[in-house]
């Protein structure tokens, strides 16, 4: 991130938002509204203005474990390196604007909107941790029962606990440490997808960083199936059992806590061995929650045109031939946007779609199929039904009738279909060219 | 599709590959039934 804002030629636009984008491929115009952050871009990072300022907030960056002020930089490595006011949680006392060098603050300052003209689109807009209803498993109800990321952030050495495992209700260190797999994704009530055997590989690699830290303490994984697959992960999954985690083959149904110690009880049964039901106890769980489309994705599906799958990732050109593609010329997948990946997936994809658009963008021409539209203006009586039934918005009604645009056009020929005067054709699958199909097809019957 | 899913359909079905069942129009419908056709399925 560091690295490409520091590239030439690359404009990065963080704290930003897609507004609009018309056009297509070769000529998009994007609207961005640039969020005010409420300081300008003197700021030069020192953090003079977190010690003066009163108000706090919720760090989003751990997850909401630790406060952090109002004027704050959304983490150590955010680009750029300009601190940025919370709005909702400043009390506009300006001790921040006394105290700046630099006369960074600006309370004044207003969202801008930046209009970018550009040739092609890449969607990369990740994936969120699905979070759990509360009181499913115990989450949100008992403070020790916390999610994967949460946990991730517990054992960053920058975290809120500068790295040291705690469990949330009293500081101390956990015992017993129990990861619950396949939490919100394999259900048929939540997510029926896999998230791509990320949360498994996830789980493996802090139960081994838990255990290298403290060998004396006991880990436990219940799983329903270990989605080892991709390159030496099955070797690292032998290697993490070989160290004494404990894989328990079982569908954790209900945790209770025990008042007096907030530890965590759960009663299952190892259904590899066919054992008795078995009460166990474990200071900590952390459910492994299923990887779901990040938020918003809603709103840049319907500036963007584009079509999402069932599970609600980005739909593909084709989920196995053409996963980057969309069905816009142009406009291209990368990473958990399509489907949940890996990290070396999503940057295999990411790669992919830059060269296949470095491929589209450096020819100044665009090859099309004759496969289009074509309307009559002498017909056409402008009533815009065309207009209102083109799934890729190609056609426009104008003062001198319907006009095709070659580019957006897919040759689907809905709006022939509906054109109440006949005015439009496609090339090579007109009208009379299908009724002599018919005919001939129809001629032994 | 029905070749990949591997299903049996009647040798009197006559299929006609159109590029989009956006682009049926009634017409061709009736022009079908008009020849003598029992029916006509749009699939896509």
């Amino acid at each position: 991130m560091l690295e490409a804002a520091r590239t030439p030629g690359l404009n990065v636009y963080t704290y930003s938002e897609v507004e609009d984008v018309s056009g297509f491929v070769g000529n998009f115009n994007v609207k961005i509204r640039k969020r005010a952050r409420y300081v300008n871009n003197d700021c030069n990072g020192c953090g003079a203005c977190f010690d003066v300022c009163p108000a706090y907030g919720y760090d989003e960056f751990n997850e909401g474990m630790n406060p952090r002020k109002a004027i704050y930089v959304s983490f150590a490595q955010a680009v750029p390196s300009i601190a940025q006011i919370d709005m909702t949680r400043c009390i506009k006392c300006e001790l921040c604007k006394g105290v700046c060098e630099v006369k960074a603050i600006d309370f004044d300052q207003e969202d801008e909107i930046v209009d970018v003209e550009v040739g092609s689109i890449i969607v990369a807009t990740g994936w969120d941790e699905y979070e759990p209803e509360t009181g499913y498993l115990g989450y949100n109800v008992y403070p020790n029962v916390i999610t994967q990321m949460k946990l991730e952030r517990i054992l960053a050495p920058n975290g809120p606990t500068v790295g040291h495992l705690v469990r949330p209700s009293d500081g101390k260190k956990p015992e017993k440490i129990l990861f619950i797999q396949c939490v919100g994704s394999r259900d048929l009530n939540m997510n029926t997808y896999c998230s791509a055997g990320v949360c498994c590989m996830i789980s493996i690699k802090n139960s081994k960083l838990i255990k290298q830290h403290y060998p004396e303490m006991e880990i436990s994984v219940a799983y329903m199936d270990i989605r080892a697959a991709g390159k030496d992960y099955e070797e690292y999954y032998t290697a993490s059992r070989k160290e004494g985690i404990r894989y328990i083959r079982t569908n954790v149904s209900k945790i209770q806590e025990d008042p007096e110690t907030q530890n965590l009880k759960i009663i299952i049964q190892n259904t590899l061995s066919s054992t008795r039901l078995k009460e166990l106890e474990y200071d900590m769980v952390i459910l492994s929650c299923a990887m779901v489309p990040a938020k918003g994705v809603e709103k840049i599906k319907g500036i963007l045109k584009l079509e999402t799958s069932q599970d609600g990732f980005f739909k593909e050109f084709h989920s196995r031939l053409n996963p980057i593609d969309t069905k816009i010329p142009g406009i291209v997948l990368a990473g958990a946007s399509q489907s949940p990946k890996s990290i070396g997936e999503s940057i295999a994809q990411g790669r992919a779609a830059a060269s296949s658009l470095a491929r589209l963008m450096w020819k100044d021409k665009y090859r099309i199929l004759l496969i289009r539209a074509t309307v009559d203006k002498d017909r056409c009586a402008k009533c815009g039904l065309c207009e209102l039934n083109c799934p890729y918005d190609a056609i426009k009604t104008l003062a001198d009738g319907a006009e095709v645009n070659e580019i957006l056009c897919r040759g689907c020929g809905s709006c022939l279909a509906n054109c109440p005067s006949e005015a439009i054709t496609l090339r090579y699958y007109r009208e009379p060219q299908y009724e002599k199909q018919i005919d001939a097809i129809l001629e032994e019957i | 599709m029905a070749g990949t899913i591997r299903a049996q359909y009647p040798s009197t079905i006559r299929p006609i590959r159109i590029n989009c069942t956006g682009r049926v129009t009634p017409s061709l419908m009736m022009r079908a039934i008009g020849k003598g056709a029992d029916g006509v399925i749009v699939a896509g």
